[in-house]
C-alpha cells in the first residue's frame, strides 16, 4: 500500500509550482483562459503570496489582487503594502504590480488599462467577485463578455492536496494543538470564554501561527435542546459566540479554533468538561460518537463516494443523522477553513453519491451526537485521503472522555 | 462585551435603519441583498461570527423598502434584536435552489423593480434573476457607502470605545519592546492583551514588524527579532461591537538616532490634520504629503472608520476620487502619517480623526515616542 510522503518541512516553491499547474489545468477543463480573483484566499493559493489575513470589512479598502493566464506560469499579483507580506517573494518582478482599488471606478479603469495588455482581447474569464464598480465597466473591463465563476475553477485545482500542502495543514495542526494543549491545561471554574481566546491567540503566535482565522469558539451546551437556543430548524445552534461568561464547573464545552501557516488553516474541535471529569453518560456520549466516527474511517478511502460516508455514521448512529442540519457531517480544508470536498450538505444525497473521494482529498469528519442531559460530543478528526484509506494528521487527545 | 449576546443599542440600530431607508429611497432602490458582514451587522444590529479576510458573497440580508423589513442568515436568534422577528430568519444553506427558494418567500422580491447588491459573484449573478423576476440588478454599495459615510452620534460613542480597546492592547505590547524579542511575540501579546480587554476580532493581524532600513515599505528578511536601533512599527486595529478601532505607532529601540526622522513624521502630520476640515477635498490630504516634501507613502493616506471600512479611500491610487470626495462632519477617518529614511528605517503613525463642524477632533491618544 503506498501512504502519502509528506515532508517534515514544506517546500513553499515546489508547492507554488504544483499549485499552478493544478490550477491551469483545472482552467483548460474548464475552457477558461484568464482568471481574475480578489478573494483573499484565492489570491494566496494562485500566487503563493501569505499575510495575515485581517478583518473582513477592511480587506475591502485595499486587497490584494490576482490575474493568471492560462499560458504563463507565473501570476500576477497587484499587492497593496501588506507588513507580514512572506519574505520569500515567489513571483518574478514584471508580474508584481501596485494596488488596485476595484471598489472605485477609478481603480477599475486604471486595472482595466493594465488588464488590456496582460489577457488577449476574446479570452474567456472568469472571475470570483464582481464589485458594483466592475459590474459598471462592463465591456471595458470584461471586452469578452461577463466572466464565469472562478470559484469553480479555484474549487477544482485545490481538491487534492500536494505533499506540501499537507505538510503546511500539518503543521498548523500542530501550532494550534501546542496552543490548545495549554489552554486545556489551565481550563478551570471561574475562568471567562474570553480568558481562553485570549490564552489561545497569544499561544498560537507564539508558537508560530501566521494568523487567527476563526474567533475561538468555547460553546456551552445546553442541559437539554429544549433548554438551547430557539434555531430555524429545531436542532442545535452551533457555533455559539464567546462573551464574558465564566465557566462553571461541569459546564460541557464544544471548542472550534482554527489559525493559519502558511496560509493553510488549520481546524480544532474537542468536547471538554470544565473541572470534572465525564459521568458515565457523558463517557457513553464519547463511545457513540467514537463508533460513528469509526464506522465513517472504515469505509474512507479513495473511490469512496460522500455518500458512502453519510450512510456509515447514519447507520452507526441508528438511523439518523449524526451532524447538524445546517452543517455537514465532513468537510475539506486547505487555504480555506472549510472547502470542497463537502459530505452531508443540503446540497443533497444525489450530490454526495457523485461526489467520488480521492487520495490527497483533506477531510475534517465532525460527527455529533447529542442526549438531552449530557452536553453531547463533538469533535474534529482531520484526515487525508488515501488509495487504501486514510492518514490521520493529527494524534490529539480525547482528554478528558478518552486518549 | 457582556455576558451573553446582545443586539446593538435599539439608538444605534434605528439610526442606522434610518440611514439605510433614506438612502434606498435616494437612490431608488426596493431591495438590497447584503453580502457583506459590515453591512449585514449595520442593517441587522446583530453580531455574527468573525473569520479572517473577505468572505465569497451570499444574502446575508435582505432589506425591503417597502415594509421596512429586514431578513437575515441566522440560523438561530441569539443576539438578534425584537425588530427583526424569527420568521425573518432563513439558515445557512450550501445548495443554489434553496437560495432562490428562501429569496422567493420574502415579501416584496417578486414584485420588486430595482434591486442592489453590494457585490456579488458570477453565480449569485445568475441566481437572483430567478428570485427577482422583474428587477433591475443594480449596484447597491454607494446606497450603503452613502449611509454609512457619516456617523451617528452612538456611531461615534461605539468608536471611542473600539478605539480605547485598541490602544490600551498597543500599550501592552510596547511595554515588551526590547532587543531580543520576536516580531511574533509582540503580536501575540497585543492581541491576547485585546482579548483580554473584552474584544477578540482584530481588524488588523499585521501587529508588529521591524521597518526596512534598505527599502521604503519592503519587509525585513530574517528571523523577526527586533535588535539596536530598530524602528518597530504597531498596528493595533479591533473591531468591537462592530466598529473599527484603530491606531498605529512606531518605537524605537535604543542604539540609533532617529530624532530627525520623528522630527519629519510631525512635521507631516501637523498638515494631514490641516487638511481634515469640513468642506475640504480628501485629496488635501494626498497634497499634505507633497507641501512636506514627502513621497506618498506605500498605503491609503486616509481611510474611513466605521463597521469595516467606510468612505472615503484616499490614495496615490485613486486620486480623482479623493479631489471629488469632500470631508464632512461626522465622518471619521484613519490617517496615516508615513515616512522613511534609508539607513534608519520607517515611522508609521496612525490616527483616529473625527470630522466636526469647525475642524477635526483627535480620537486616539497614544503617546507619541519623543527624542
Amino acid at each position: 500500500m503506498t501512504v502519502i510522503d509528506i515532508p517534515a518541512v514544506p517546500d513553499l516553491t515546489r508547492m507554488g509550482r504544483a499549485r499552478g499547474a493544478k490550477l491551469r489545468a483545472a482552467m483548460a477543463q474548464q475552457g477558461v483562459d484568464a482568471l481574475i480573483l480578489l478573494g483573499n484566499t484565492a489570491v494566496s493559493y494562485a500566487t503563493g503570496v501569505s499575510w495575515p489575513l485581517g478583518d473582513s470589512g477592511l480587506a475591502h479598502a485595499d486587497r490584494p489582487v490576482a490575474v493568471v493566464v492560462a499560458d504563463d506560469p507565473s501570476a500576477h499579483l497587484f499587492m497593496p503594502f501588506r507588513a507580514g507580506t512572506s519574505a520569500q517573494e515567489p513571483l518574478p518582478a514584471d508580474h508584481l504590480h501596485p494596488p488596485v482599488y476595484l471598489e472605485y471606478d477609478e481603480g477599475v479603469r486604471n486595472f482595466a488599462a493594465v488588464l488590456a495588455d496582460l489577457v488577449p482581447a476574446g479570452a474567456t474569464v472568469a472571475a470570483d467577485e464582481l464589485t458594483g464598480a466592475m459590474r459598471r465597466a462592463g465591456k471595458s473591463l470584461f471586452p469578452g463578455g461577463s466572466p464565469s465563476d472562478a470559484a469553480l475553477v479555484l474549487a477544482a485545482a485545490k481538491l487534492i492536496k500536494t505533499p506540501d500542502e499537507l505538510a503546511c495543514i500539518r503543521t498548523a495542526l500542530r501550532i494550534t494543538e501546542q496552543a490548545m494543549a495549554d489552554i486545556a491545561g489551565s481550563l478551570a471554574p471561574g475562568m471567562r470564554q474570553i480568558d481562553l481566546s485570549a490564552g489561545f491567540v497569544r499561544q498560537a503566535y507564539e508558537h508560530g501561527a501566521l494568523a487567527n482565522v476563526l474567533d475561538p469558539i468555547w460553546q456551552v451546551m445546553p442541559a437539554s435542546r429544549e433548554a438551547g437556543v430557539w434555531t430555524t430548524h429545531g436542532d442545535l445552534a452551533l457555533p455559539l459566540l464567546t462573551t464574558e461568561r465564566e465557566l462553571a464547573k461541569g459546564d460541557v464545552l464544544w471548542t472550534d479554533v482554527s489559525i493559519s501557516y502558511a496560509g493553510y488553516c488549520s481546524d480544532f474541535g474537542r468536547t471538554w468538561i470544565v473541572g470534572q471529569d465525564p459521568a458515565p453518560r457523558q463517557q457513553a456520549q464519547f463511545g457513540k460518537w467514537w463508533e460513528i466516527h469509526s464506522a465513517v474511517k472504515d469505509v474512507l478511502r479513495a473511490g469512496a463516494t460522500a455518500a458512502d460516508l453519510t450512510r456509515a455514521a447514519i447507520a452507526a448512529n441508528g438511523g439518523s443523522k449524526p451532524w447538524l442540519p445546517h452543517f455537514y457531517l465532513a468537510h475539506g480544508m486547505g487555504t480555506d477553513p472549510a472547502e470542497m470536498p463537502f459530505v452531508g450538505t443540503d446540497l443533497g444525497e444525489e450530490f454526495d453519491e457523485q461526489l467520488v473521494l480521492e487520495a490527497g482529498m483533506v477531510l475534517v469528519l465532525e460527527p455529533v451526537v447529542w442526549e438531552d442531559g449530557t452536553g453531547g460530543y463533538r469533535s474534529e478528526e482531520v484526515l487525508v485521503i488515501e488509495e487504501e484509506g486514510w492518514t490521520a494528521l493529527t494524534d490529539y487527545t480525547y482528554a478528558p472522555y478518552g486518549d | 462585551m457582556a455576558t451573553e449576546v446582545l443586539p446593538d443599542d435599539r439608538a444605534l440600530r434605528v439610526g442606522r435603519r434610518e440611514r439605510v431607508l433614506a438612502h434606498m429611497e435616494a437612490h431608488d432602490l426596493d431591495v438590497l441583498v447584503l453580502g457583506r458582514m459590515a453591512n449585514v451587522r449595520y442593517v441587522t444590529g446583530s453580531p455574527g461570527l468573525w473569520t479572517a479576510g473577505t468572505h465569497p458573497f451570499a444574502p446575508g440580508a435582505v432589506v425591503v423598502r417597502a415594509t421596512g423589513a429586514v431578513h437575515a442568515l441566522m440560523t438561530w436568534d441569539e443576539g438578534v434584536p425584537d425588530d427583526i422577528p424569527r420568521e425573518h430568519l432563513y439558515g445557512l444553506t450550501w445548495n443554489p435552489i434553496n437560495w432562490v427558494t428562501t429569496l422567493q418567500g420574502i415579501e416584496g422580491t417578486a414584485t420588486a423593480r430595482r434591486v442592489g447588491t453590494d457585490t456579488i459573484s458570477p453565480t449569485f449573478a445568475q441566481l437572483l434573476p430567478y428570485a427577482f423576476p422583474v428587477a433591475e440588478l443594480v449596484d447597491g454599495e454607494p446606497a450603503m457607502r452613502a449611509a454609512r459615510r457619516v456617523k451617528t452620534a452612538e456611531e461615534v460613542v461605539a468608536l471611542r470605545e473600539a478605539i480605547g480597546v485598541a490602544e490600551t492592547s498597543l500599550a501592552k505590547a510596547v511595554a515588551e519592546l526590547r532587543p531580543g524579542v520576536t516580531e511574533q511575540h509582540l503580536s501575540g501579546v497585543l492581541l491576547e492583551a485585546a482579548a483580554a480587554g473584552g474584544v477578540s476580532t482584530p481588524a488588523t493581524q499585521e501587529v508588529a514588524w521591524v521597518t526596512s532600513r534598505e527599502h521604503p515599505w519592503r519587509k525585513v528578511n530574517g528571523d523577526r527579532r527586533v535588535g539596536p536601533g530598530d524602528l518597530v512599527a504597531f498596528t493595533s486595529g479591533v473591531v468591537a461591537g462592530g466598529y473599527i478601532g484603530e491606531v498605529a505607532r512606531t518605537w524605537p529601540v535604543e542604539g540609533g538616532d532617529p530624532g530627525p526622522l520623528y522630527e519629519r513624521w510631525d512635521q507631516l502630520w501637523a498638515r494631514l490634520l490641516d487638511a481634515c476640515r469640513p468642506g475640504a477635498p480628501a485629496g488635501d490630504l494626498l497634497t499634505a504629503y507633497d507641501s512636506a516634501g514627502e513621497p506618498l507613502p506605500p498605503m491609503p493616506v486616509a481611510r474611513g472608520l466605521g463597521l469595516g471600512f467606510d468612505p472615503p479611500v484616499v490614495a496615490s491610487g485613486l486620486p480623482t476620487t479623493a479631489a471629488e470626495e469632500r470631508l464632512e462632519p461626522g465622518m471619521a477617518l484613519a490617517v496615516t502619517g508615513y515616512v522613511w529614511q534609508e539607513g534608519v528605517g520607517a515611522v508609521l503613525g496612525r490616527q483616529a480623526v473625527l470630522i466636526t463642524e469647525d475642524g477635526a477632533e483627535l480620537l486616539t491618544s497614544s503617546p507619541i515616542w519623543t527624542p
